[in-house]
């Protein structure tokens, strides 16, 4: 009698246990199911996704092949300095022109942004700006500035409760001009259109502009970026 | 004898109980792979997909490979030569603030969660705000480099002159790459400026205001990584 009890127990025991193990383990399972993989993605996504990758392999691509035929320059040009000069200059150029050094032309769109009448609360704000930068780059704008301001880096602010915008630290004006370089189709479809920002302030009732232009000029940055804390 | 009856009935209800959880459990779990397993459109997109993300890891290892042997090739090329190696610094100088070396310094590291709803209260206003979204990482991003940060990585992304911050459901894109929250941004300057960000009415306190978790920590030592992309111009030409 008390040993079938004891046996009892055991068996019951060991039964919760290994009931209590697997749904564990199935949570864990439903818990790292990871959003960002592509097993979740559907086929509209998926077609972004992959157009995206063929894009990247080809820059990458483009890249590596620029690359190489640069180190075999630099193997041949060894013996004379002024060569090794001048293919350094060039690279130095390119680097440059990245961090905005340079005034850069290209096709592209300008935006012109005349604020409306409209109340304290909804006049164009840093955020705006900011937002807008972004949908450009996220088109593949190469080159933005904002009232000849470049943006290198998203360096914006409201002052003041929004009595001015400062961009790169220094203080600008309406009307914003913004210019970009890129696909001038691309650029705008992302600015105009189902949820395009530009729609969104022009209810607001913002008077905006946008201009495609086979010459963009954007200038060069006006203060280098300087550097002080990173190694 | 009434005891034991007790007993093997509360066992049993329990049993049951159990046994129903787990069905339900793997129920869910093969719904859930069953949808996905059954397009074959989609399977077909998928491998391709990933044919072509491996094609671009492969390239991407020679490229990184090439541009070591680059920065090697250009070193020994300006031995010796205090004007040539003048240049090579600049060149060096200038690639660590674009994004396209690893760079270490003094900090803040600001996390980023989706607000925490305890099951049982419901919370009256719009689910979206409490959401950690694009807008929100972005002007994180921006406020830190008002602060003076001279490099930031949003989950080890680094933001390089090109980079858009976008939302697509519950996922961020940041250089074309996929994260989910929570978001850790990491930011490289003065840690006293930069905490600026976290001061009272501030961004950050804005966004406590819907129940999204953020955190600011100082630190030292960060590191920050190197963009995993490629910066190239097809339609920008410098012009003098």
């Amino acid at each position: 009698m008390k040993k079938g009890k004891i046996i009892m127990t055991i068996t019951i025991g060991i039964a919760c246990f290994v009931l209590v193990a697997i749904m564990f383990m199935q949570f864990k399972i439903v818990n790292e199911t990871d959003i960002t993989s592509i097993e979740v993605m559907q086929e509209a996504e998926l077609r972004t996704e992959l157009s995206n990758w063929k894009e990247k392999y080809e820059e990458a691509n483009q890249k590596y092949e620029e690359t190489k035929s640069t180190i075999e320059e630099y193997k041949k040009t060894k013996e004379s300095n002024e060569e090794t000069s001048k293919l350094l200059e060039q690279e130095l150029e390119q680097v440059n022109m990245a961090l905005g050094k340079t005034d850069v032309e290209g096709q592209g769109i300008v935006i012109t942004i005349k604020e409306g009448d409209t109340d304290e609360f909804n006049k164009i704000s840093s955020d705006d700006l900011l937002i807008i930068a972004n949908a450009l780059k996220l088109a593949g704008a190469e080159a933005v500035s904002i009232n000849d301001e470049r943006i290198i880096r998203y360096d914006m602010a409201s002052i003041n409760n929004n009595t001015f915008i400062k961009v790169n630290g220094q203080r600008i004006l309406p009307p914003y001009v913004i210019k970009a370089i890129g696909n001038p189709t691309y650029l705008e479809s992302e600015l105009v259109g189902s949820g395009g920002y530009v729609d969104v302030l022009r209810k607001l009732g913002h008077d905006i502009t946008i201009e495609p232009s086979d010459k963009v000029l954007i200038n060069k940055i006006k203060e280098d970026i300087t550097t002080k804390y990173i190694e | 004898m009434t005891n034991k009856k007790k007993i093997s009935l509360v066992l049993g209800v329990m049993c049951f109980a159990l046994t129903t959880a787990i069905v339900i459990q793997v129920r869910t779990v093969k719904n859930t792979n069953s949808t996905v397993s059954q397009n074959y459109e989609e399977n077909n997109l998928r491998a391709e997909v990933l044919q072509y993300k491996e094609k671009y890891d492969n390239k991407y290892k020679e490229l990184e490979e090439a541009e070591e042997e680059l920065e090697k090739e250009r070193k020994s090329s300006v031995e010796n030569n205090e004007q040539l190696e003048k240049v090579e610094n600049q060149i060096q100088q200038g690639n660590k603030i674009i994004g396209l070396t690893e760079v270490k310094g003094p900090g803040v590291i600001v996390t980023l969660k989706d607000a925490q709803v305890t099951t049982g209260t419901t919370y009256i206003g719009d689910p979206n705000d409490l959401v950690v979204h694009d807008v929100d990482v972005l002007s994180v991003v921006n406020a830190l480099f008002n602060s003076g940060a001279e490099a930031v990585s949003v989950n080890e992304q680094r933001v390089v002159p090109t980079t858009s911050i976008i939302c697509g459901g519950n996922i961020v894109d940041i250089n074309g790459e996929r994260i989910g929250a929570p978001f850790v941004i990491k930011a490289i300057g003065l840690p006293e400026y930069l905490s600026n960000i976290a001061m009272e009415g501030g961004y950050l306190d804005r966004l406590k205001g819907y129940g999204i978790v953020a955190k600011l920590e100082q630190s030292n030592s960060i590191t920050i990584p190197k963009y995993s992309g490629v910066i190239s111009y097809q339609y920008a030409k410098s012009v003098e």
